[in-house]
């Protein structure tokens, strides 16, 4: 069987340019650095996550200036000192043909970041949807509201603590775990009534 | 002789006699100062008004609400309430495994969905390490921009229709017709496709494939000559479109707008040029940019990116080579039925894939492909089971949409129709 190799496997590391750029300028901001799939992702200390994106944007090495997304993945199964949020910057170079991937990480009592919307007028709605969704909360947001869910809406979906669904159906063989026992009618096997 | 018309109080000269007045609990009532009365009269340009748009007005193009504020007819602030469209694919993608993902993906553009199974599915395959035959490579691409095509039809139909323009509408449709054809010949499904699976395709295709892709691909040119003829030097089209809605190139980084909206101002970047997946690099093909960055070059970038999509899939078509569109990697595509009744070990890949899927290994990647709005990202994160950790899906309508304010801000309202329609929005993948 022919299979040749797709035209991804011949491109240097995404985001190698950018970790390079932040190792040279302000290695006090760059935690780790990590790389796989071809990408290089950098760790950066939350008090620098607003300089390393301007550097990243003005800098002519890396003129990282296409606001891309900012995300976040919830990390609860993690031990209970360390953070259980990452939050994700991507940055795309259009000079350099290249995009980068910054992280901070954050606990949950701490779930905070500083806004990044003065620096990229585009990441306002992505902040806010990070916030709407995962409860990260963006200090210095002019407006940090819900942008997806309705606004009286009481928790952030993609947190993992957060039950999508499986309302529980009662019948015969699984009634101890579908009701309790006081909510069960009279005459129901095990009924408290 | 008597009045015909009933006086509107108690004659002169006489004490008013309530019972028999039968309009005195409706003149009490008029006599309450109302707010009305309190209210000061400004002079005109001093206040403004708050007026909704949508959600279900038809020009919004979907379930899109804008709050504007109005100055006569000038939009001074324009507010975008999204969400209306909102269905957690996020947090469902987090309980499917990576091939029950592909039908999810379909519903977010579903004016594309190819390409959106495209992108998650290389996204994926970034992750396992695996590659694609060629075969099922060129088709892919086939398929991706016949999807451009019809998606760019549907744009140029409802955009023409907002703007007064009713004949082109009917012109897109018929066009798409064929497209749509074509996806139900390949997958059985007009729409919501799924043809391009992780690992490669639904199936190969059937003989009838070649002819209908060359009949689009015959008539197609003429066919946008025909929209050109109607359109594009048109001058009420001219008039209404030009210099209205200006993003910068500045702007345009700014706001993350890709796609036709970021080539409109006059930057050449497109993914399938930039960053080729698929076999991209192994075509001919232009990329169209505009120049003033305003609605009309944004309509004229979109046009020739028509032309330019023939280009593609006639060359793709014609160096179709032969061999599987699967990859070999039985771990992850379906063995073949003929190996199912002979072979036991394709039998338990089978019986393993249809129960629990595969597995991927642990990391996080991000995949971008071009889709007609731009770019549309997929960045998963793995932690070694068969389904996403979580999948984040940059949708390229969402940025786009998050520069409207920008845009409208100082134009007639009449004008935010037009610009709405070129930034060519599908509320399925603002909202997701």
């Amino acid at each position: 069987m022919t299979t040749t190799p797709t035209s991804d496997s011949a491109r240097p590391v995404s985001g190698a340019r950018a970790a390079r750029l932040l190792a040279a300028k302000i290695p006090h901001a760059v935690l780790r650095r990590d790389e796989a799939y071809g990408e290089e992702t950098v760790y950066v200390a939350r008090e620098h996550i607003v300089e390393a994106c301007t550097l990243l944007r003005d800098d002519p090495d890396g003129l990282y200036r296409l606001a891309v997304m900012v995300t976040a993945v919830d990390w609860p199964d993690r031990e209970p000192d360390e953070p259980r949020f990452d939050i994700v910057y991507q940055l795309r170079s259009l000079q350099y043909n290249d995009w980068c991937r910054l992280v901070v990480q954050v606990t949950e009592d701490d779930a905070h970041v500083p806004t990044m919307e003065k620096v990229f007028a585009g990441m306002d709605w992505h902040e806010r949807e990070c916030f709407d969704l995962m409860g990260i909360i963006f200090d210095g947001h002019h407006g940090l509201k819900r942008i997806l869910m309705p606004e009286d809406w009481e928790g952030h979906p993609l947190r993992k603590d957060y039950v999508s669904f499986g309302e529980p159906v009662a019948f015969t063989h699984n009634i101890e775990w579908a009701l309790p026992a006081q909510e069960r009618p009279p005459g129901m096997p095990g009924s408290a009534r | 002789m008597a009045a015909i018309l009933p006086p509107s109080g108690p004659p002169p000269g006489l004490p008013p006699h309530e019972e028999d007045d039968p309009f005195a609990p409706a003149r009490a009532l008029l006599n309450v100062p109302t707010e009305l009365d309190t209210v000061e009269l400004v002079e005109i340009g001093q206040d403004t008004m708050e007026l909704n748009m949508g959600p279900q007005h038809p020009s919004t193009h979907g379930v899109l609400r804008l709050v504007l504020e109005l100055d006569g007819e000038v939009v001074r602030e324009c507010r975008p309430d999204i969400g209306f469209l909102h269905t957690g694919f996020e947090k469902s993608f987090e309980s499917h495994t990576y091939q029950q993902c592909i039908p999810l993906t379909d519903r977010m553009d579903y004016l594309a969905p190819p390409i959106n199974n495209f992108g998650f599915s290389l996204a994926v395959e970034k992750l396992l390490g695996i590659d694609v035959p060629l075969r099922g490579q060129y088709i892919r691409v086939i398929m991706a921009e016949l999807a451009r095509l019809g998606s760019h039809l549907v744009w140029f139909g409802t955009h023409a229709l907002d703007l007064g323009a009713t004949t082109p509408f009917l012109y897109a449709w018929r066009e798409r017709e064929h497209i749509l054809d074509i996806n139900e010949l390949v997958s059985g499904v007009r729409m919501m496709t799924s043809f391009i699976r992780v690992g490669g395709l639904m199936a190969d295709v059937p003989d009838e494939f070649g002819p209908m892709v060359e009949q689009v691909v015959n008539t197609f040119p003429r066919r946008i000559d025909e929209y050109e003829l109607l359109i594009t030097k048109n001058p009420i089209w001219v008039e209404r479109t030009r210099g209205l809605g200006v993003l910068t190139v500045e702007d345009c980084l700014q706001y993350g707008a890709t796609g036709p909206v970021l080539r409109g101002s006059g930057i050449p970047y497109d993914l399938r040029k930039a960053q080729p997946y698929s076999s991209y690099d192994h075509f001919d093909f232009d990329i169209p940019i505009g120049s003033r960055g305003d609605v009309y070059d944004r309509y004229l970038c979109r046009m020739q990116e028509m032309r330019e999509s023939v280009k593609i899939i006639r060359q793709a078509y014609k160096n179709l080579p032969g061999g599987p569109v699967n990859t070999s990697d039985r771990k992850v595509a379906l063995p073949p039925r003929n190996e199912i009744n002979t072979s036991m070990e394709s039998l338990i890949h089978h019986f393993k894939l249809v129960t629990e899927g595969f597995r991927t290994p642990k990391g996080q990647v991000y995949h971008a492909v071009e889709s007609p709005r731009g770019e549309l990202g997929f960045y998963i994160v793995s932690d070694g089971g068969n389904t996403p950790y979580r999948c984040k899906v940059r949708a390229p309508s969402f940025s786009n949409l998050s520069a409207l304010p920008h845009m409208v801000r100082g134009e007639l309202i009449a004008d935010v129709v037009a610009v709405i329609g070129s930034i060519d929005i599908v509320l399925g993948d603002v909202d997701r």
